[in-house]
């Protein structure tokens, strides 16, 4: 069920009627309810994979229970293994599978050696990546110690298939969450309201920033070349907006759901465009992905800590497996391996932590901002390109600057149009995230009339004719 | 909760509130300009008799140019076809002609060669630009007699017109603001409807082995569109566009049949494969006036 769906408009207020009307006074009762509707959110889509999720939440369940009851330590690192091996094996068969088998062929078809091997099928099932970190990240707390594990099945399956993030983040960790489901929840018009104008303004960003800029996106990253470098470059520029308003919209609507039904979850994105340097725009996007990378990888491989040489390998391999994270192409990884390069220089010169106190913005930063903003829209040439050589190519066209026409924006009335609307709508989102960074706020909050002005562009600028799926959901 | 409650409530109030006002304003600004051809033929079509008007897709909006025709004949035609439309949507343009008052003693159907068999009909892609009108009856009938998420956005929309604007803004919300501006814009017409595609292909191939099409005219708006024509006393004419692939073979009907499926012997004519350029429309014109005027009794 998409959020942008007339589905989801009828399923909601069901939802919410029944959680704070009918079972308000049973906290058990609102636990299975949200279980219920997660499932029945998921089963919108395709109701076979929902064995998947049942079966992660049974083996996370039952390992932690396990590793509070064990103390000998090889037993707890089986117990672990065990998670860490389904939990991932699931997610390398449906997701992986196929790339391995291809790139095993490709390597040896390099050396000159021809193989026949045949892939399978598999559907991706949606939002496997984010729901198996999300599951993961409890067996690994309870494993460390660092949480207990829960006795209550219907809290921890709730925890795992919460139907507001369930598909593509914020991956929520077990400690902020799950004891959510253990506290009765008491209706609070002011955070249910919050909820409701962040819902609104995830829209705008989807509907209308997202939707728009993807008219010229697809036509300039499917389209069969001829593009001038200004118009390439202006592709990649879109693109960023689009990813940007299509994901984080997708989280901010998130948000606000999880909000209505008294739950609060993480920030996933802060201003991101604003960053004055790709150590600052970690700190800003997907800021879920990045601190469970942080946190359960980069640590763990030694962190800051040890020599440099050291310090330089695990930001490397957390930037490569953030990159394959996202998908199984060699573009993913090359576009992890960018902004590897792009952080190492900071790393080395420990320039990466300049910014990390200091948020207020101010003009003489818009250089930074802008150079930034640019690095980080030609490498996402790579992660929106289909393949390496298609990405190069781009790239290759975009630097032989050989002309600045821009004809594909107005070259006929309805790409006018589109572009008036599209530069409209990223003025709009800019506008209100400028105010909202200068205000050393975490997130835009609407007023009411604001809402009211936001919603009515979303029904006359957006695009519902042919809507764009969310791009995370592939992930 | 029942602060909450007040509060969506209020926003849920001015925002249906706003949205109504803008998509009201949008329709009345369409139906005071000429963008679309419903527009166009309530504004800016002076005349209240014609000779003939063309109804069809984009076949007949490119292949009958009405000034050619008169000038030959010295008559009085309108073209009233819509690219991206089907026979249905003929019918409706019929009803539409009907409604506003005014006469043709000749209808030329010039839809699709395929479309005059197909059976099961569906919404057209440009029946949209109905909505203006969408209070009347004909145009909410039509409407609701179809299924599917379109359909029922336009037909939603007799009450709740945000609906059909905000589903259908770049087609409709957005020209309303330029029929408020310049309400004597067109939208890739002339001021008798015409418009032709420009001549592109420099190579002049002859054009040899034609598929054969055998047309039984089993969709069922041909007969309504024949009864309303029967009703309101109006000939009508089909006419089979040219096709740089098909020559169309027609079965017996009780109404008239010009075939210029296979007239054309010469790539240079066409803009791609169902479409004329202006050469070819200038031929193919000349050569309908012809043969129109006995059917017309002139």
């Amino acid at each position: 069920m998409l959020f942008n769906s007339l589905n989801f408009a009828v399923f909601l207020p069901i939802v919410f009627i029944l959680y704070w009307l009918i079972f308000k006074r049973s906290l058990k009762w609102q636990n299975v309810l949200l279980l219920v509707a997660s499932y029945v959110f998921y089963a919108w889509w395709d109701w076979r994979f929902l064995s998947l999720i049942a079966l992660s939440t049974l083996v996370d369940f039952i390992v932690a229970k396990q590793l509070d009851k064990q103390e000998k330590t090889r037993i707890r690192k089986l117990l672990l293994m065990v998670s860490l091996a389904f939990n991932l094996g699931m997610l390398t068969f449906f997701k992986y599978f196929n790339f391995f088998i291809e790139s095993w062929v490709e390597a040896w078809q390099l050396s000159g050696v021809q193989m026949e091997v045949s892939t399978l099928k598999i559907i991706l099932p949606v939002g496997i990546s984010f729901y198996t970190f999300q599951t993961l990240s409890y067996t690994i707390d309870v494993y460390r110690g660092n949480l207990k594990s829960t006795s209550n099945f219907i809290q921890f399956a709730s925890y795992v298939a919460f139907f507001p993030q369930l598909v593509a983040g914020p991956i929520e960790r077990a400690k902020n969450l799950l004891p959510q489901f253990r506290n009765h929840r008491i209706f609070n018009s002011d955070f249910a309201l919050s909820g409701f104008y962040l819902i609104v303004w995830g829209l705008f960003k989807k509907v209308v920033v997202a939707d728009n800029c993807a008219f010229f996106v697809n036509q300039i990253f499917d389209g069969a070349g001829g593009y001038s470098s200004a118009e390439l470059f202006m592709g990649s520029v879109l693109f960023g907006f689009q990813i940007y308003g299509d994901f984080s919209g997708y989280s901010d609507i998130a948000i606000g759901v999880a909000r209505l039904f008294g739950f609060s979850l993480m920030t996933n994105f802060s201003f991101p465009y604003f960053s004055r340097d790709i150590a600052e725009f970690w700190r800003r996007w997907h800021i879920s992905l990045s601190t469970w990378f942080r946190d359960y990888l980069y640590i763990p491989l030694g962190g800051s800590r040890g020599t440099m040489w050291l310090r330089i390998r695990n930001v490397l391999i957390v930037f490569i497996v953030s990159g394959f994270w996202h998908g199984a192409n060699w573009t993913f990884i090359v576009w992890g391996g960018i902004h590897a390069v792009l952080f190492l220089p900071l790393l080395i010169r420990q320039k990466n932590r300049t910014y990390l106190h200091e948020t207020r913005i101010g003009v003489n930063h818009l250089p930074r901002i802008l150079l930034t903003f640019i690095l980080v829209c030609l490498a996402w040439v790579f992660f929106r390109a289909d393949t390496l050589s298609i990405a190069m190519t781009m790239l290759r066209d975009i630097f032989s600057f050989n002309s600045g026409a821009l004809g594909l924006f107005y070259s006929s009335s309805k790409s006018l149009l589109f572009s008036a609307i599209t530069a409209f709508g990223i003025l709009v989102l800019l506008w209100y995230e400028l105010r909202t960074v200068q205000k050393n706020k975490r997130e835009v909050m609407l007023s009411t009339y604001q809402t009211i002005w936001i919603a009515v562009l979303i029904v006359f600028m957006g695009v519902y004719k042919n809507p764009s799926d969310f791009i995370y959901f592939q992930f | 909760m029942s602060l909450f409650l007040k509060r969506i409530g209020f926003i849920l109030l001015v925002f249906t509130g706003v949205s109504l006002l803008v998509s009201f304003a949008s329709l009345w600004a369409m139906r005071q300009g000429s963008f679309y051809k419903p527009s166009f033929l309530e504004n800016q079509v002076e005349a209240p008799s014609f000779d003939y008007i063309v109804l069809g897709s984009s076949t007949g909006l490119t292949t009958l140019n009405t000034r050619v025709i008169d000038s030959v004949l010295g008559t009085r035609g309108l073209n009233l076809a819509m690219d991206d439309t089907a026979l249905s949507s003929q019918y409706l343009m019929l009803e539409h002609f009907i409604a506003t008052g005014k006469q043709a003693k000749t209808c030329i159907l010039a839809a699709s060669l395929l479309d005059y068999d197909v059976v099961h009909t569906r919404l057209s892609g440009n029946d949209y630009r109905f909505l203006p009108y969408g209070s009347r009856d004909y145009v909410q009938d039509y409407y609701d007699s179809f299924s599917g998420n379109s359909a029922r956005v336009l037909s939603c929309s007799k009450w709740f017109p945000m609906i059909g604007v905000g589903y259908y803004n770049a087609e409709l919300f957005y020209p309303s603001l330029i029929s408020l501006f310049d309400p004597q814009k067109r939208n890739r017409f002339d001021a008798f409807g015409n418009y032709s595609y420009p001549v592109t292909l420099k190579s002049s191939e002859p054009i040899k082995g034609r598929h054969e099409l055998a047309m039984e005219f089993q969709n069922p708006y041909i007969e309504r569109i024949q009864d309303l024509c029967i009703k309101h006393n109006i000939q009508l004419v089909v006419y089979l566009p040219p096709h740089k692939q098909i020559a169309a073979h027609p079965i017996e009907t009780s109404f008239q049949i010009i075939n210029h499926s296979a007239i054309l012997q010469d790539t240079r004519y066409f803009y791609d494969v169902l479409h004329v350029n202006a050469l070819g429309r200038q031929k193919v014109s000349l050569r309908f006036a012809q043969e129109a005027a006995d059917l017309m009794g002139l």
